[in-house]
C-alpha cells in the first residue's frame, strides 16, 4: 500500500485526513488522478496549477526524496512508497 | 493577517499558510491607528532593543515578550573599507553583537513572545545554527522546551551552543532541507511551535526591524542600496515589508532602496531564480559551499525574493567560497567587525559590484553583517592556521618578525 501524510495546512484538500493508504503502483501524476477520485477535484485544483504542474506552495517527497529532484510528476510509486505533501516552507 | 498571494485575509490566529492557495501569510497592521505612535519624534527614550519598534510587531500581550536585548545594534561608517572598494559612503549594521550573536535573536524574540501568548508546550526550529542558538537562548528565558533540527553535518560548534542553553538538538543525518521537512512534521503533530515554520509570519515581523534601525539609525532616512546574504530569502522580504510600512506611514523617501541579495556560488538557488525568466529558485539538491548559515537548497521564500529584488531594481550575486573568505578578511582588517561567512558573501558581493559598475561609487551603501566570525571557528582552521610557537628572546623575535620595522 502506498502511505500518504499530509500536512495538517493542506488537509484541507483531503476533506481534514492526514494519513491515508491506497493500493496503487504506477506515476505520481496517476497517483494524483487517484487520490483525486477518492477526495473530489478540490484535491487537484488545490495540489496542481491548471496546466497539471505540481504548485509553487506544495512540495511532494517520495520516500523523503524532493520529486522536483526525481521524475517530477512522472516520478515512479512502488506499491510501498510514502509520499509526503508538505507546504513549501523552509529556512529562517 | 494577510496572503501575500491571493490576498485573502485572516484574523491574527496561528495560522501561517493560505488555507485557499497554500500560499504565505504576513501581518497586516492598521497603519492609520499607528501613524499617531510611530513616527521619527516617537522613539526617544525607548529602550535600545527591537521592541522601540513596538506598535509594528505583532505582539498583542506584552507579558508574552521575554527580552533579551536583541537589536538596535550599531550602524557603523565603514571608511576604510570606503577606501579599500572605492565607495563613497559604506555603513556595515553590524548585528554580529546581537544576545546570540546573529541577527536571528530579532525573529525568534517576536516568534517566542508569540508561542508564550498562545500557551504552546515547547517551541523548535530547523536551523542552519545561528537560529539554532536564538531559538535555544530565548526558549531557556521563557523557560519552554526547545527541539532543535539541524544538519548533523554542521561544524561543532553550531551544534554545542544551542545544547549550551539547555535546548535538545535532534541531529539530522542529511540536509537542512532534510531537517526542514521532518521538522515540519513534528511541528505538525505535536502541536509545537517551530519559529520559522508553523509560527513564520510572526517571525519574519522581527527582522524588518533591521531597516526601522538603519532608518532612524541614518538620521530617519534610507540608503541607496541595501546588501543582505539570502538564506530563504526571508530576511530580504522583511526588510520589503518594513520599508513599505514606513511608506504608508510617509516616513520612507522615494525612491526605495535597491535590494541586493548575495548567495555563495555553490548554493545559489535564488541567483539562479533570478536570472531566469520565470522568476522561480531553481532548488539545489546538495549545497555545497563553507556558508553553512546560507545552504538552503529549497528556500521557502525565495520566489518572494526575487520578486522584491526585481522591484527595486536590485540584482543578485553568488561569489565562490574564495571570494567570501576574503571578504571576511577585508571587514575583519578595515573596520574591525569579524563575520560568519555569510558576512564575507555581502562584502564579496559589493566588492565585485564596484568593479563591474552594479553599484556605484556615489551610492550610499548599507551592509547587513547578520552573524558573528567566532560562530564558525572551523572554516579557519586550515586558511589561518596558529603560529608556531618562539622562544621568549630579543633575538628569537627580532628573527621571527623578519626585520620588519614599524615607526
Amino acid at each position: 500500500m502506498v502511505r500518504i501524510l499530509v500536512a495538517s495546512p493542506i488537509a484541507v484538500a483531503t476533506r481534514g485526513e492526514r494519513e491515508f493508504e491506497v493500493d496503487f503502483q504506477g506515476t505520481l501524476r496517476d497517483l494524483f488522478d487517484v487520490v483525486t477520485r477518492k477526495y473530489g477535484s478540490q484535491f487537484q485544483q488545490r495540489i496542481l496549477e491548471a496546466d497539471g504542474a505540481l504548485r509553487r506552495f506544495v512540495n511532494v517527497y517520495v520516500n523523503g526524496e524532493d520529486a522536483r529532484f526525481l521524475a517530477g510528476l512522472d516520478t515512479p510509486i512502488a506499491r510501498d512508497a510514502t509520499v509526503d505533501l508538505l507546504p513549501a516552507i523552509s529556512g529562517g | 493577517m494577510q496572503c501575500r498571494e491571493c490576498r485573502k485575509e485572516y484574523p491574527p490566529i496561528q495560522l501561517a499558510i493560505c488555507e485557499s492557495c497554500f500560499g504565505p501569510l504576513e501581518v497586516r497592521y492598521e497603519i492609520d491607528a499607528v501613524r499617531g505612535a510611530f513616527h521619527r519624534g516617537s522613539f526617544g527614550g525607548r529602550p535600545p532593543t527591537l521592541w522601540r519598534y513596538r506598535e509594528l510587531l505583532p505582539v498583542s500581550d506584552d507579558r508574552g515578550i521575554v527580552d533579551l536585548a536583541a537589536g538596535y545594534t550599531p550602524l557603523r561608517r565603514a571608511r576604510n573599507l570606503e577606501d579599500a572598494i572605492g565607495s563613497r559612503e559604506l555603513w556595515i549594521k553590524d548585528d554580529t553583537v546581537n544576545p546570540t550573536y546573529s541577527f536571528k535573536d530579532r525573529p525568534v524574540a517576536v516568534a517566542i513572545a508569540k508561542a508564550r501568548e498562545w500557551s504552546l508546550p515547547a517551541v523548535g526550529c530547523a536551523s542552519t545554527g545561528n537560529l539554532a542558538a536564538a531559538t535555544a537562548a530565548a526558549a531557556a528565558k521563557a523557560r519552554l522546551p526547545c527541539y532543535v533540527f539541524a544538519p548533523a553535518s554542521l561544524e561543532p560548534a553550531k551544534l554545542r551552543l544551542p545544547q549550551l542553553y539547555g535546548g535538545i538538538v535532534v541531529p539530522i543525518d542529511g540536509t537542512y532541507d532534510d531537517a526542514n521537512r521532518v521538522a515540519f512534521q513534528v511541528a505538525d503533530r505535536r502541536g509545537w511551535g517551530f519559529v520559522n515554520i508553523n509560527l513564520r509570519p510572526y517571525y519574519a515581523e522581527g527582522s524588518k526591524t533591521l531597516l526601522f534601525e538603519t532608518w532612524e539609525q541614518l538620521g530617519f532616512d534610507l540608503p541607496d542600496v541595501i546588501v543582505a546574504p539570502l538564506g530563504s530569502g526571508l530576511l530580504l522580504t522583511s526588510l520589503e515589508k518594513g520599508r513599505r510600512e514606513l511608506s504608508e506611514l510617509g516616513e520612507a523617501p522615494d525612491p526605495p532602496p535597491r535590494l541586493v541579495g548575495t548567495q555563495p556560488a555553490g548554493c545559489a538557488p535564488i541567483v539562479r531564480g533570478f536570472e531566469s525568466a520565470d522568476g522561480r529558485p531553481r532548488p539545489v539538491r546538495k549545497p555545497d559551499t563553507i556558508v553553512e548559515s546560507l545552504a538552503i537548497g529549497d528556500p521557502g521564500s525565495g520566489f518572494e525574493a526575487i520578486r522584491s529584488m526585481r522591484a527595486t531594481q536590485g540584482f543578485a550575486d553568488d561569489p565562490t567560497d574564495a571570494e567570501i573568505l576574503e571578504g571576511v578578511r577585508l571587514l575583519a582588517r578595515t573596520e574591525g567587525v569579524f563575520s560568519e561567512p555569510a558576512g564575507g558573501t555581502v562584502v564579496a558581493t559589493l566588492k565585485r559590484a564596484r568593479e563591474d559598475g552594479r553599484i556605484d561609487r556615489d551610492e550610499r551603501v548599507v551592509l547587513l553583517i547578520t552573524g558573528n566570525g567566532l560562530k564558525t571557528p572551523a572554516v579557519w582552521q586550515d586558511a589561518a592556521p596558529p603560529p608556531a610557537p618562539i622562544p621568549s628572546t630579543l633575538a628569537a623575535v627580532d628573527a621571527y618578525l623578519g626585520g620588519r620595522v614599524h615607526g
